[in-house]
């Protein structure tokens, strides 16, 4: 029973703050808090996409990598090996402080250290260095025992994270959900692995209210995608970066968050969440059910004409999970208007569903775990907004199938350090739409293989 | 043979029940991407504790420096394993609990199916973590002789069993609170 109780502790997290009886206005200092994570992870790649045929890779190279012979724009040979060892580290800054009202209050800043995409690894030394900091979530948060919780600032909606359920991640690094994305390749019309979640953490205010008979609620709005502040707006060229563009020339073709991934046409973003808690016979329960919606930058033509290419993002989810002793399994169903990575769809392209189910276990300083996800979503190409006529070009588009799943097991070897070994797998199949550029032909498949050992470290 | 029945009525008897009506929402029921975040909480540790204060008061520093210097009292206890033992001993009638302590006292308690039978517990919840070193229970035992209480040892199980009960109610306490956070 104890080694039961202490696995389940290890998954479902620590135990926290002491807070038995919380004292009536006992005004606390605020105590800032330095804290971080060192992740190191060993990964063996295999997959798609690991090699450029000649002639087949459209991109122009920017500074060569050391060669005294730069091949020209659409000559570009690559060759991928499939061993690595990649490091994440973060930097946590942590506030908290308590009013005489019973007011707490406090805030996060989250800074990385890994934020480069391979798209700027290919602009080499017009890019940023591959250690440059990056601040990821930042915000403040407001407090109160009778009224509930509001944070303001970069940080996920409540259904970008902070309330949903069945999306067991509880174990290697989260399965399908986890770091192997770092191992993955990302040539321009290869982008083989990019794993479904990760809504983006823009700048928004979020509600959170207290629980009432097992039942909270929460909701977000963030006026678009952008993330951190923006000094200055320039409207003299074509910018989609800024945050309060509403209409720009390329918007759709950001419709699938991009360059960094910062930048997308998604505005006027809300969520809202019910979550259930409860235990039933030594049972534990979570359920939620919530809906995304937003809506979306308007593309321009060379008159200057506004035109919608994009639908608003309007997607239901319902998730439900069950711990019971080391146990926890969960499933979790998405449906509506979204594309593959949680960006806006064209217009008349098909609407979006995902299922994800998991299982973990935990036995004492052992986890184990499973997880998995399948969707089905608009296909990757087939429509391009014409600037001279406004039109889009109504090609077929199609249906894209992307399914993945990741099994991991986790050694604890101290509070904040575990062992980890994981593998996952990764596939995308459309028809008629060539997945690997890099490769003669149609490739109409893109998998990967990734296996990953490694050690975390959180302090 | 008796001692072990009462001692497993007793046992039958703590068990917890939830308390419904509105309550705060810890930041620690949430869900999150922050890696140091979700490596902690995998991993059994506190935020809360981890890292290194810059400025302020480190309150989990001076917990844990008063729980050595008090020799385990003196110091706020885990929340869930308060609420816990206090769950799991509310069928006894209860005598004090000093929640800065971690100490719980219950009065005499005679189960319904032996008269001729009383027990008193003292739990002591020891540490801030959820651990399972977390709480001691002692069960005291008395039973009547020529109508006078005299003590009895208790079966040496029991205790054990009840700090097992208390360890289960309060697994089922996180899993409520926090299993929207994976």
């Amino acid at each position: 029973m104890r080694k039961i109780l202490l696995g389940t502790t290890a998954v479902v997290s620590a135990a926290f703050g002491a807070a038995v009886v919380t004292p009536a206005a006992a005004q606390e200092a605020p105590t800032v808090r330095l804290g971080g994570s060192i992740q190191a992870y060993y990964g063996y790649h295999n997959s798609t996409g690991q090699q450029n045929d000649p002639g087949t890779n459209t991109l122009s190279p920017g500074v060569q990598g050391g060669g005294a012979n730069p091949v020209a724009a659409g000559n570009s040979i690559a060759r991928l090996g499939k061993h690595d060892i990649v490091t994440i580290p973060a930097i946590n800054i942590q506030v908290n402080g308590k009013l005489a009202n019973g007011l707490t209050y406090g805030g996060v800043i989250e800074i990385g250290f890994n934020s480069m995409e391979g798209r700027q690894v290919q602009e080499t030394r017009a890019s940023v260095g591959r250690g440059t900091a990056a601040v990821d979530e930042a915000y403040i948060f407001l407090a109160h025992p009778r009224f509930g919780q509001v944070r303001f600032g970069d940080e996920d909606g409540p259904m970008g994270g902070l309330m949903t359920s069945g999306w067991v991640t509880g174990f290697g690094t989260g399965g399908v959900f986890g770091v192997w994305e770092n191992f993955q390749n990302r040539q321009a019309g290869n982008r083989t692995q990019t794993a479904p979640g990760g809504i983006g953490d823009s700048s928004k205010i979020v509600y959170l209210s207290p629980q009432f008979f097992g039942f909270d609620f929460g909701a977000s709005y963030a006026p678009n995608y952008g993330v951190m502040g923006q000094t200055g707006c320039p409207n003299n060229v074509i910018s989609g970066y800024c945050d309060r563009a509403y209409a720009f020339r390329g918007a759709t073709s950001v419709a699938i968050p991009a360059a960094g991934p910062e930048f997308a046409a998604r505005r006027n973003e809300y969520q809202v969440a019910l979550r259930y808690r409860g235990s039933f016979s030594g049972v534990g329960v979570s359920a939620t059910a919530g809906y995304i919606g937003s809506g979306a930058a308007l593309d321009m033509t060379d008159a200057g004409r506004q035109v919608r290419t994009l639908n608003d993002l309007n997607i239901w989810q319902i998730g439900a999970q069950a711990s019971y002793q080391g146990l926890t399994v969960g499933a979790a169903y998405q449906r509506g208007d979204f594309n593959f990575f949680w960006g806006n769809t064209v217009r008349g392209d098909r609407s979006g569903e995902q299922l994800t189910v998991g299982a973990a276990y935990t036995a004492g300083p052992i986890t184990v775990g499973a997880n998995m996800y399948s969707a089905l979503v608009a296909g990757s190409t087939g429509r391009s907004f014409s600037a001279t006529t406004g039109l889009i070009t109504n090609s077929p588009r199609g249906m894209q199938r992307r399914w993945g799943m990741g099994l991991g097991a986790n050694y604890r070897l101290a509070p904040g350090l575990d062992l980890i070994a994981e593998y996952v797998f990764h596939s995308i199949r459309q028809q008629n739409v060539d997945l690997d550029s890099g490769r003669a032909g149609v490739q109409g498949r893109a998998f990967s293989n990734t296996f990953i050992v490694g050690s975390r470290l959180a302090f | 043979m008796i001692r072990s029945a009462s001692a497993l009525a007793l046992i039958l008897l703590a068990t917890g029940c939830s308390s419904g009506g509105s309550r705060f929402v810890e930041n620690e029921e949430y869900g999150t991407n922050n890696q140091r975040e979700l490596i902690l909480r995998q991993t059994g540790a506190s935020s809360r504790d981890a890292g290194f204060v810059l400025f302020g008061t480190d309150r989990g520093r001076d917990a844990r420096e008063a729980l050595a210097a008090s020799g385990g009292t003196g110091v706020a206890v885990n929340a869930y394993l308060w609420r816990a033992t206090l769950e799991t001993l509310s069928f006894m009638p209860l005598a004090s609990a000093d929640p800065a302590g971690g100490v719980i006292i219950t009065d005499w308690y005679t189960p319904p199916s032996s008269q001729e039978e009383r027990f008193k517990v003292t739990a002591y919840v020891l540490t801030r973590q959820l651990r399972s070193d977390g709480v001691r229970v002692q069960v005291f035992r008395q039973t009547m002789r020529n109508g006078q209480w005299v003590d009895s040892p208790a079966a040496s199980s029991t205790g054990g069993e009840m700090e097992d009960r208390v360890l289960a109610r309060a697994r089922e306490l996180r899993s409520q609170t926090a299993a929207a956070g994976r």
